[in-house]
């Protein structure tokens, strides 16, 4: 259902910029990459198992 | 007054653009300057189509993550770079629709309804300030976007052209089929 809103009021450019900066984002895709990371699960079980061979 | 949202068009990608790119394509901590160049146009862009102010938020972070995620795979195809950002909001935008997240909202300015309106009759009054926003809620949602973007944010059909992933004069011609429609509901006896 569409909603429409009169006359609502913008929050300033500095409000905006209070709010949000480019280190969150950037914080949010380093967080996002590393969830991602398919990796991320085998990487150690993986190490292990090399470690266990060459031992 | 309402607010304008266009940039200054350009027909290519200024050179100091065209670095920055380069260089957030090698590594994204270079993505910050074109971030502070267009962070507030698309946080505006979202804003006045949903109805929370944290939603606005939430859904301009994650246009910039995205952003940020396929900057790699940007190449230059003679669309300003804002587009390419845009259309990310765009989807974004829908993808939170379509998921309930956000509620579609369309924010209007008194003094545009009042000018719109005044083209089409002989005078303003309440009863037609209510009938126009009820054709509004009659339209689909791409004629919506086109009549949004053209009478309520001002945008050039170039712009909206380059947003909406159409040619300059389709976009013209495709919002000019949107007012008819428009102007066909509101003439419509309830």
């Amino acid at each position: 259902m569409l909603k429409i809103l009169l006359d609502r009021k913008e929050p300033s450019r500095e409000e905006v910029r209070k709010h949000q900066n480019f280190n969150e984002i950037l914080a949010a895709l380093n967080y996002q990459q590393k969830v991602l990371n398919p990796w991320r699960y085998w990487y150690y079980p993986l190490l292990t198992v090399c470690l266990l061979l060459l031992v | 007054m309402p607010l304008q949202f266009s940039f200054q068009q350009q027909s290519f990608l200024p050179e100091e653009e065209r670095t920055q790119i380069e260089r957030a394509q090698q590594d994204p901590r270079f993505f910050a300057p074109l971030y502070e160049r267009y962070h507030d146009a698309i946080f505006r862009y979202v804003y006045r189509r949903v109805e929370e102010e944290e939603q606005a938020y939430d859904i301009t972070s994650s246009v910039f993550v995205k952003a940020l995620q396929a900057i790699h795979k940007y190449e230059y195809r003679g669309l300003p770079f804002s587009a390419w950002l845009f259309r990310i909001a765009k989807s974004e935008l829908y993808q939170s629709f379509r998921d309930q997240k956000a509620q579609r909202t369309v924010s209007i300015e008194n003094v545009v309804l009042k000018q719109v309106i005044e083209d089409w009759t002989e005078d303003y009054s309440e009863q037609d300030k209510a009938k126009l926003l009820r054709a509004l809620k009659g339209l689909k949602d791409q004629q919506l976007q086109l009549v949004e973007m053209r009478f309520f944010e001002k945008r050039s059909f170039k712009e909206i052209g380059e947003i909406c992933g159409l040619t300059e004069n389709n976009a013209k011609v495709k919002t000019f089929r949107a007012v008819l429609k428009l102007k066909e509901y509101f003439h419509q006896k309830e």
